[in-house]
């Protein structure tokens, strides 16, 4: 069912790219350097170049220069000058050289100059429609695309000339049409609107938000006390007024707020940075870095605004992530400094310049605090996100292999750190300072080399691993206990009645089929399948025997292995009978009356074959385990019987029901064996228990609930097939170092430890991120740097033993506002979510909502209580660059592991899909993506193929409409009720919703939206590196609710809306204030 | 005598007793020396046998009518010998006159054989309603299990499996077949699975009980696991509610399946450590195959076939250590109690003995190996189910290829192995059995008619014979009542009946009955016709059998010792002699071989076990216990034939003397048969006479003895080894070793040319005579 992509077929275009129906990453793959290999996968990434290919725009774009003020244009809402806005504008001279950057403005609104922001009226189309045409051109003009603001822009915007990086933004979306009509008038009325969310938009990446510059004002709502009445900001430079015009969203709470007054906003003043830190990025110019939302102090009770009466804040203003532009280039370090990445998800190529690519190891903080105490008082966490084979950009330089020869690579004599472009060499190079322990080591006698006039070795520039942040080296035997190991498969399938009557066994036994082609080649590849439902059923497939031989181990309660060879076996020895084989699995099951699983025992059976060599070990599951060592029961029900018992302890039917899986887990680490599971369900299995052996082995759990035999195998091979082509390494040891005064506190992630300092990692793959958590054993010097090493030595699949060294090394600060500055939102976030997931299962849920709020109220805070300017208590500051933190803070607590409405498998899954997740998918998992569908083919996005994403908020959703929204994960197709029949028609093949049936399958027809949503589609895959579960969800029917429960900026039983939350953390400050 | 061993001396009835007149008292018994015993071959065919196709009458005693019975015609009454009951004949014997007699009643006819309706559970007997033959369910076809070792080398193996395929060939084509291999671990193999060759996998360090297996093998009571593979085959074996016809299948239908398993299996694949054995699991194996056949309904006649390549060094049932360099227990080791293993391991496998016995199965050992395989352990299993065993040295070996062949073949040479057999013992009052020597159980069926003191398998009067055949030959002890009653009293005669029930090998259930009867004498009064009631032979081989067992349960029993001073209290009691005169000392015939025999018992391996291994030991003792008198004797005391030019073959004296360089000696020690050439015979041979035209007469004395070596062989199970040796070469000692040493270096110089010397200092039979004499003539 699934075609493959031909090796070869360039893959960088949607519009070349053939678009089938089923996205596979990384088919081609069979290249022998593990360096080659990243790159052919990575063609599945977008395009350099391609605008609007990024998924996420980097967030130092999304700061509009303070300096710029904005106006509002619309509506003749009385702009206030130029906003003082904490972000740049994006000076156009900054802008990336190469590429050009498409600036979408929405309707016109100007990028980079101050922009006022007009409040649209809400359109019927959501603004994201309006995508700046023109790449690369200053767009001005609003592009007449659909937004309907077209009119607005002009005015306020021109200024500046566009960008270079500015991308579309999303910025304040007019409000939903319903209800936001009523509205606009009030809200051009009300206010200026401080945005630049243009400006946002427009120089920034996504993130750009519709808070311009920094600081967003909201009028102040007359509620009861009207702050400033007219909110004039004394903004140092300009105080735009900015006005949210509020669209009510059905929320009366917020809504109906005049915005008459213009208020003026005040941007904080522009911390002035020094110079070195933001000119060179991206071509910005100074960043500020405040954002600010004006809101009322007196929020009243949401339902206090007087019908009519203006809105306080504006939802359309308050930030919201953005799109992306095209690719940037970023240099990991500038002028000998350590250089802020672009944010996670955008697209940009890094250039190593000494530091590593964010891509492998990115800190919370790109400044060290000196002090523990400087950092506590920031209330920001210090962790640094490790994804030591992260894929790169096809347009990067290959990581460089160094072979020391026989001596092994330079290290430390003292604390064992790998040679690195920071180690200072001394004494006409004979002898080297560490940049971790202080030591000062001998030079070994080959290595030597004379110093330069800049007191550098000559050969600087020519050995990578004094020029790079990142290399590998040749591991000699002394990093060796044993051989390196072969590549060993080894598939395990559930063969109980359920897995076979649902059509599990037969997908699982399909995608195999079609992965062997993709297993590498040659002699060291080693392959085994096991079967098992109450026993466990081995397969011997050595090539002597005329047909495989089933060797069936019944004792479920003391497994073993029935066979020391010949279970697993080169694959190029037994792919014949092995393609025999899964042809007649499904059908030689077919009969089977069994409905137990042995999953546990089969599990530990298939680790006793692998023993010897370690390897993968990829388990199809189908039911809960009933039977044999680690039989789980369903306790799900059993706690739903006794609910009101059970209530208090609801969490704990996400721990693990007992040990046994640990202990096997930890066996498994030990011999080096990982495992997947690929959950294909229609039932409970109890996911917290199980996942606990993916955790432990470095291994992931792949989740297909509930299984559809219809829309789930393409998804299952695709996922299998990226499971095993994606780059990785086996048998891993991986360990952080840090400079003194810094010191490792905890790894977080899949992998077992066995010793503090090391974590041991089975096998490790491009997707799998580790955090590591930091803590002060000692002060630091103001201005020297403090560098982190991840080193990390596995196995190639080709059997080759490397290191890999991944070094950071950033500066150090006793300024509290360069910590603001230099935060960096992708990182706090995964660092804030991966620690509440990891609380879940131990801690009541509302107390790990209340941490997580915290821990964003304590940061917000600080900034305001230390590093804003602005005096006045009725505007919520926040750093430019954690603008987006309440926005993400509100849609973790209402995400599906903190939510106690969803199955309890559901939320293991999360939690532990968490535990591993990488950087760049962090927001997208709670804070998805959407766009829109209905429109793809009318709209023009300048050669994107991907809209400008809505926000999360369901007066954005028509009912006319067809939306598309991911997560990384899942993606969601959700039909509105009176969508028009010919939309249907071209997307669906049917004349009306209720005929779209339910188990969905995305199909290509002949016609442009059809051919238009697969492109979309398929760059979504791409970017994701995931297939995605599609769902269709209609209105009316619980699938619709499961979609509207992802509009995180709604207010559900859940929680608030979003502007509802940030009144609550404005007040939660203004408390700790006084 | 001689005349009586080539007439049949066991006749229609297969009985043998040591003594044929009985003393009346218990005290006078114990006076004979040698006890009361009678040898038995419950199914031993013979062509007079009557066969009723009717169900057996049976007396309140339980005893079954017989040609003793004394009938009353008019009153259509009978009385029965042992209990002296009167019965009245049912309606069915109406018509009985004293000229229209019922089979059972005919004087000569004290041996018949009934067909019974099977004994299947739930199903009442039936009677065809026009004949009033009983009619039973369909007959359960016979079950074979074979268990293969695979820890061989390929070579080995190979014989083993192509063996396996042969044997498949010969079976009946309904018979039921599975097929159990094992190593490191024990694996099951599904042959009704379709699909591909399908094993269940055992661990091979692990005890599991029945149950376990049962479960395991989707076959317990418990397990809710249907047959996985769709083999509709009804309900006619009557297996299809257990399922156990995944793993069963009719030889007709898996002989392909098997042959082709067969091919591809492969020897087993565990690595063995250098310095070590392999890991074998014999004691699992046999467990599963037991468990297997524990699903069968109960009642089908099944056995499982071992082949072992080696001892069990893995889990239950472990012999001796991995280590090659802790070698298999020796006798040595077992009296000084130096063998590990041992207890632990016959314990096992006399768990699996009783778990067989209670199924009613068989459990046949091939043991083929150069080292033991522990036979002496797995003995308690094979004798008490009454299995067969075979042991060789390779799977190569003829010994084993021709007996393993002979176990599946039809027709006239066929063992017509039996299953499911009970044996009841009826007996006069004042009879005790103390027991029974031989492969069968104790059913534990207590009766007046049982003796305290036990002798092999007792306190019971019933026995079952889980497999049982033509040869198969059992020991009874009797003893007599202390409280009977010492004066002559009106019965004179004592009456035995032995009856055994059996499935034959098609299936049928049949009961066959001896009733025998024997003389009361006084004892006391004279010993005349005491004496003339002696048989030699039978008595040789019960001592034998009551030596062996002896020599396995009591500690520190010393049987040479034992030996001898019951045979100079027998001599003191029934020679003729002047007291303290050993010249005056002379026998009567009817004891004179007596003395030769136990001389050869003395030094035979029964006796003598320090030159064999336990293995061996065993092997010849469940040997010497199952088979019948003639052929015990052989064992205990080979016999010679000599042939030489111008005189037929003919017996030779079992003495180094008969050795001469112009003869060819044939002997048959039962185990082996040694065909040997005198020096002359041997270089004219060499020297090709026999090919010349004109020396006829040469060729054909060498071919006499080489025919009658191959007739023994053929007649024999297990076959023996043929050995075919010249005077002074390297084999001619499996026939110097039975000589008795009347010539050794020490009178080296007293024989003639062309004669032979034993190299040994054991007595000849000479001076253990003279020894006997004097031993016997003192007060």
């Amino acid at each position: 069912m699934v075609a493959p992509v031909p090796p070869g077929a360039p893959r960088p275009n949607n519009q070349q790219y053939p678009g089938p129906p089923n996205f596979y990453p990384g088919s081609q793959g069979n290249s022998n350097a593990l360096a080659d290999n990243m790159q052919n996968l990575s063609l599945n990434r977008p395009p350099p170049m391609m605008p609007g290919s990024g998924p996420r725009p980097p967030p130092p774009f999304g700061q509009a220069p303070q300096s710029f003020p904005q106006h509002s244009p619309a509506y003749g809402v009385p702009q206030r000058g130029p906003s003082p806005m904490s972000r740049p504008g994006p000076p156009a001279g900054l802008a990336r050289p190469g590429a050009p950057p498409p600036v979408s403005q929405p309707a016109g609104f100007l990028s980079n100059v101050p922009l006022n922001r007009p409040t649209g009226p809400p359109s019927s189309q959501p603004p994201f429609g309006s995508r700046p045409s023109m790449p690369g051109g200053p767009v001005a003009q609003p592009v007449a695309s659909s937004s309907g603001f077209p009119a607005f822009g002009p005015s306020g915007n021109v200024a500046a000339g566009p960008p270079p990086g500015a991308r579309p933004i999303a910025f304040g979306s007019p409000p939903p049409v319903g209800s936001g009509m009523s509205m606009p008038p009030s809200g051009m009325l009300g206010g200026p609107v401080s945005n630049g969310h243009q400006m946002a938009g427009s120089g920034e990446f996504p993130r750009g938000t519709q808070f311009p510059g920094g600081a967003v004002t909201t009028p102040q709502t007359p509620y009861a006390q009207p702050p400033s009445g007219p909110f004039p900001r004394t903004a140092p430079s300009m105080p735009p007024p900015a006005t949210f015009p509020g669209a009510p969203h059905g929320r009366p709470a917020v809504s109906g707020l005049p915005y008459g007054p213009p208020s003026a906003q005040v941007a904080p003043p522009p911390l002035g940075f020094p110079g070195p830190m933001q000119p060179p990025r991206y071509g910005m110019g100074p960043l500020p870095n405040q954002s600010m939302t004006n809101i009322p102090t007196a929020m009243g009770q949401p339902g206090a605004a007087a019908p009519g009466g203006p809105a306080r804040i504006d939802p359309n203003q308050i930030p919201r992530p953005g799109s992306s532009s095209s690719p940037t280039v970023f240099e990991t370090r500038q002028s000998n400094q350590a250089n802020p990445p672009p944010p996670a998800t955008s697209d940009y190529v890094v250039r190593d310049t000494g530091n590593c690519s964010p891509r492998y190891m990115r800190c919370t903080i790109n400044q060290i605090p000196c002090t523990v105490d400087l950092l506590s008082t920031s209330g920001m966490q210090l962790a640094l996100m490790v994804q030591p084979l992260a894929q790169s950009h096809p347009s990067e330089e290959p990581i460089q292999v160094v072979d020391f020869g026989e001596g092994g690579p330079v290290r430390c004599s003292r604390c064992k750190g790998y040679i690195n472009p920071f180690m200072k060499f001394i004494d006409q190079g004979r002898k080297f300072i560490c940049n971790f322990c202080g030591y000062t080591d001998e030079t070994p006698r080959d290595y030597h080399c004379n110093l330069g006039p800049d007191g550098r070795r000559r050969d600087v520039d020519e050995r990578p691993e004094l020029c790079r942040g990142t290399v590998e080296f040749v591991a000699t035997k002394e990093y060796m206990v044993r051989d390196p190991m072969p590549a060993v498969y080894f598939f395990l399938i559930d063969v109980s009645m359920n897995a076979i009557q649902t059509g599990a066994t037969a997908a699982a036994c399909n995608a195999i089929q079609q992965v062997l082609s993709d297993l590498p080649e040659g002699p060291r590849t080693f392959v085994g399948i096991a079967t098992f439902d109450s026993t466990i059923h081995f397969y011997n497939l050595k090539r002597a025997l005329q047909q495989p031989l089933m060797l069936i181990v019944p004792d479920v309660q003391d497994v073993y292995t029935p066979l020391e060879t010949d279970v697993i076996v080169q694959l190029s020895e037994c792919r014949q009978h092995l393609e025999l084989l899964l042809d007649s699995i499904p059908t030689m099951f077919q009969e089977s009356k069994t409905p137990e699983s042995a999953f546990g025992a089969a599990v530990k059976a298939a680790f006793l074959a692998m023993k010897s060599k370690g390897g993968k070990l990829m388990v199809f599951q189908s039911i809960l385990c009933s039977v044999g060592v680690g039989a789980l029961s369903s306790r799900e029900a059993e706690g739903r019987a006794n609910m009101s018992a059970g209530e208090k302890e609801a969490h704990k039917l996400l721990q693990p029901a007992d040990k046994t899986l640990k202990t096997m887990a930890i066996e498994l680490a030990e011999y080096q064996v990982c495992v997947d599971i690929f959950v294909t369900t229609q039932a409970y299995v109890d996911m917290a228990s199980i996942s606990v052996i993916p955790k432990t082995t470095g291994g992931q759990v792949y989740c297909y609930y509930p299984f559809s035999a219809l829309s789930d195998p393409p998804k299952l091979y695709n996922d299998l097939k990226w499971n095993i082509t994606r780059p990785q390494g086996f048998e891993a040891v991986m360990r952080v170092r840090c400079s003194q005064g810094i010191q490792v506190q905890e790894y977080l992630g899949n992998f077992c430890k066995r010793i503090p300092t090391d974590i041991d990692l089975p096998a490790i793959d491009c997707d799998k991120a580790v955090m590591v958590t930091l803590k002060h054993d000692d002060k630091l010097q103001d201005g020297a740097e403090c560098a982190f090493q991840c080193a990390l030595l596995y196995t190639t699949i080709f059997g080759e033993r490397r290191i890999r060294v991944t070094t950071l090394s950033l500066s150090c600060t006793n300024m509290l506002s360069n910590l603001f500055r230099a935060a960096d939102l992708d990182s706090q976030f995964a660092c804030m979510l991966k620690q509440a997931a990891n609380e879940i299962p131990s801690k009541a849920l509302p107390l790990v909502k209340e941490q997580a709020t915290n821990s964003c109220i304590n940061a917000l805070y600080a900034y305001r209580k230390f590093c804003a300017t602005v005096t006045s208590t009725g505007q919520l500051i926040l750093p430019e660059a954690l603008k987006l933190f309440p926005l993400y803070t509100l849609a973790l607590t209402k995400s599906v592991g903190l939510r106690t409405d969803g199955r309890v498998d559901d939320r293991s899954f999360w939690i532990n899909y968490v535990s591993s997740l990488s950087t760049p998918l962090a927001i997208p998992l709670v804070y998805p993506r959407m766009i829109s569908v209905h429109d793809l083919d009318v709209k023009d996005n300048e050669g994107a193929v991907l809209p400008p994403p809505i926000p999360l908020s369901s007066e954005h959703i028509s009912n006319e409409g067809v939306y598309f929204l991911e997560n990384g994960e899942d993606g969601l197709l959700y039909v509105g009720e009176s969508v028009d029949s010919d939309i249907l028609q071209k997307l669906f093949d049917v004349p009306s919703a209720a005929e779209i049936p339910n188990q969905y399958v995305l199909q290509q027809y002949d016609n442009q939206l059809s051919k238009k949503f697969n492109d979309a589609v398929n760059e979504i895959r791409r970017q994701r590196c995931s297939y995605l579960r599609i769902k269709l969800c209609k209105k009316g029917d619980p699938s619709g609710m499961l979609f509207l429960s992802y509009m995180v900026e709604d207010r559900t039983a859940s929680g608030p809306s979003y502007v509802e939350f940030l009144v609550q953390v404005h007040r939660q400050i203004q408390l700790k204030m006084n | 005598m001689a005349d009586m061993a080539s007439m049949d001396p066991e006749g229609m009835d297969g009985v043998r007793m040591t003594w044929n007149v009985w003393p009346r008292t218990k005290v006078e018994a114990s006076k004979c020396v040698i006890p009361l015993a009678a040898s038995i071959s419950p199914i031993r065919r013979h062509p007079d046998i009557l066969n009723l196709d009717y169900a057996p009458l049976h007396c309140r005693c339980s005893a079954v009518l017989n040609a003793f019975a004394s009938v009353d015609y008019r009153a259509r009454i009978w009385k029965c010998p042992f209990c002296l009951h009167t019965n009245t004949f049912p309606t069915h014997y109406h018509s009985i006159t004293q000229d229209n007699l019922p089979g059972e009643l005919y004087p000569q006819c004290t041996t018949v054989e009934y067909a019974v309706p099977s004994s299947v559970p739930g199903v009442g007997v039936q009677f065809d309603p026009r004949t009033g033959a009983p009619v039973g369910p369909p007959l359960p076809p016979p079950v074979f299990v074979f268990v293969l070792d695979t820890c061989m080398i390929e070579e080995e193996l190979g014989y083993a499996k192509s063996a396996l395929k042969q044997a498949i060939g010969l079976l009946p084509e309904n018979a039921l077949v599975g097929f159990v291999s094992f190593g490191t671990q024990a694996h099951v193999h599904e042959l009704g699975f379709s699909e591909m060759s399908k094993v269940f996998v055992f661990k091979g360090n692990k005890e599991v009980t029945k149950d376990q297996i049962l479960d395991q093998l989707g076959l317990g009571s418990s397990s809710r696991r249907a047959p996985t593979s769709g083999f509709p085959r009804g309900a006619q074996n009557g297996f299809q509610s257990s399922g156990v016809n995944r793993f069963l299948l009719p030889a007709s239908e898996c002989e392909y399946t098997l042959d082709s398993l067969l091919d591809e299996l492969q020897t087993d694949q565990w690595p063995v450590q250098p310095g070590h054995r392999p890991q074998r699991c014999t004691g699992v194996a046999l467990s599963v195959a037991a468990g297997l056949l524990g699903a069968c309904l109960p009642g089908t006649g099944a056995r499982i076939v071992a082949l072992v390549g080696g001892p069990c060094t893995e889990g239950p049932g472990t012999i001796v250590s991995k280590d090659l360099s802790d070698p298999v227990r020796s006798h040595k080791d077992l009296d000084k109690d130096a063998a590990p293993y041992y207890k632990k391991a016959v314990k096992f496998y006399d768990s699996i003995a009783k778990q067989l016995v209670a199924q009613g199965h068989v459990l046949d050992l091939f043991a083929s190996a150069l080292d033991q395989v522990g036979v002496a352990e797995m003995k308690v299993a094979v004798e008490s189910t009454g299995g067969l065993v075979v042991l060789s040295e390779s799977f190569g070996h003829s010994v084993f290829k021709d007996s393993f062949k002979r176990v599946f073949e039809d027709g006239e040479q066929s063992l017509g192995l039996c299953f499911n057999g009970t044996l009841e013992i009826n007996c006069s009052k004042d009879i005790k059995i103390q027991g029974v020597i031989g492969p069968c159980s104790s059913l534990e069926k207590k009766g007046p008619n049982v003796a305290d003191t036990v002798i092999g398998e007792g306190n019971t009067s019933a026995w079952k014979l889980c497999g049982l055949d033509k040869s198969t030959c059992l020991t009874v002890f009797f003893d007599l009542s202390s409280t009977g009653s010492n004066a002559p009293g009106p019965a004179n005669q004592l009456y035995l009946q032995f009856v055994t029930r059996y499935q034959n090998p098609e299936g049928k259930n049949l009961l066959r009955v001896t009733t025998v009867t024997r003389q009361w004498v006084d004892t006391a009064v004279s010993t005349e016709e005491l004496v003339q009631g002696f048989d030699q032979e039978t008595a040789a081989v019960v001592m034998a059998r009551l030596t062996s067992l002896k020599m396995e349960t009591e500690e520190g029993f010393d049987a040479t010792r034992w030996l001898d001073r019951t045979l100079i209290r027998l001599c003191s009691k029934f020679g003729e002699y002047r007291k303290d005169d050993p010249t005056s000392f002379t026998l009567n015939p009817y004891f004179s071989l007596f003395p030769q025999f136990m001389f050869n018992l003395r030094r035979s391996q029964f006796v003598q076990v320090f030159n064999n291994s336990p293995d061996e030991t065993a092997y010849f003792r469940m040997l010497l216990n199952r088979e019948n008198i003639s052929n015990a004797t052989v064992m205990i005391q080979p016999s010679l034939t000599s042939y030489t030019f111008g005189s037929p073959p003919q017996p030779a004296l079992l003495d180094v003397a008969s050795i001469a360089a112009d003869r060819i000696l044939l002997l048959d020690a039962y185990f082996s048969v040694v065909v040997f050439h005198g020096m002359t015979i041997a270089q004219w041979r060499n020297m090709g006479y026999h090919h010349q035209a004109d020396h006829e007469g040469f060729a054909q004395l060498l071919q006499v003895p080489q025919e009658d070596s191959q007739m023994l062989v053929k007649e024999r199970f297990p076959v023996p080894r043929l050995v075919v040796c010249d005077q002074h070469g390297s084999q001619a000692r499996f026939l110097l070793a039975k000589l008795n040493p009347s010539a050794t270096y020490n009178n080296a110089n007293e024989m003639s040319a062309g004669s032979d010397i034993i190299f040994t200092d054991d007595v000849s039979l000479q001076v253990f005579f003279e020894h006997l004499s004097k031993l016997a003539v003192q007060s």
